[in-house]
């Protein structure tokens, strides 16, 4: 059992160590969403919480349930593609079905990453 | 042999299936905001107090991140301790040797806003850990937040 998890061990500091030169490179890795109206804006992380929501003033006259709701919806939006960028940025370096494994869940390429491949 | 390989499959799928649908609800210090969260940041549900809206948009963004991360960091906790209790502390150990420390152990309140907080906490709101029922008087139960 030890070996196995020593094995582990090193094989997660392998691909840490992978992926945190190419993330070095890449820039960190989010995804971002916001409301067709401005009025929540999410920025995510894969397999985390959000880094940073912000709410326009105008945002406030939605209302306590209104906007929680659009909070969640925007969220989970931004946590969508963050997992997807992730997916992009590590196809190289990681097993995509190692990721999907780990709870990260490739979602479909939508255009507004602002950069195709 | 087979039947306690079969049982042992039995109980990691079990265990997979209960980390997989667990979230943890934690309230933020201020009391206006309420978030139920999943080990992976997802927001399962957000309340949020009408006074909190008083507060301005930048105020709502900041409680709402730091709430979603003190759920997050409690589902974490929890994973952490349905793991140890099924598997054992050595195990539970072993996997904060490969992924890190579990949230209480590395944390000890993970909103530490570095100055200007969006809201002075009274004291009796502060939040809790979630209760522990069994407490397990041993390595990895030695962090006096679960003993309460």
């Amino acid at each position: 059992m030890d070996d196995d998890v020593q094995r582990a061990a090193r094989k997660v500091r392998d691909v840490e160590q992978a992926v945190s030169e190419h993330v070095t490179r890449s820039g960190p890795i989010t995804g971002r969403a916001s409301s067709p109206d401005g009025a929540v804006t999410v920025v995510a992380t894969p397999g985390g919480p959000p880094r940073q929501i912000s709410v326009s003033p105008a945002a406030l006259r939605m209302g306590p349930q209104g906007l929680a709701a659009e909070i969640m919806r925007i969220a989970d939006k931004a946590q969508r593609t963050a997992n997807t960028r992730l997916h992009q940025t590590l196809d190289r370096v990681v097993d995509p079905r190692e990721l999907t494994a780990l709870g990260v869940e490739r979602g479909q390429d939508e255009d507004d990453f602002g950069w195709q491949r | 042999m087979a039947a306690v390989n079969e049982e042992r499959l039995r109980a990691t799928e079990q265990l997979q299936r209960e980390i997989g649908v667990l979230t943890a609800t934690a309230e933020h210090p201020n009391g206006l905001c309420m978030v139920t969260a999943s080990p992976k940041g997802e927001i399962r549900a957000l309340h949020l107090h009408p006074a909190l809206l008083g507060q301005g948009a930048q105020a709502v963004g900041q409680v709402v991140t730091e709430t979603v991360q003190l759920a997050t960091n409690a589902a974490v906790q929890v994973s952490f301790n349905k793991m140890a209790l099924a598997l054992g502390d050595g195990m539970a150990i072993d996997v904060e040797s490969i992924a890190g420390d579990s949230p209480f152990r590395s944390t000890w309140n993970p909103v530490v806003p570095p100055k200007d907080p969006a809201e002075q906490a009274p004291p009796e709101r502060r939040q809790r850990p979630p209760r522990v029922e069994d407490p397990d008087e041993d390595a990895f139960f030695e962090n006096p937040l679960w003993r309460r």
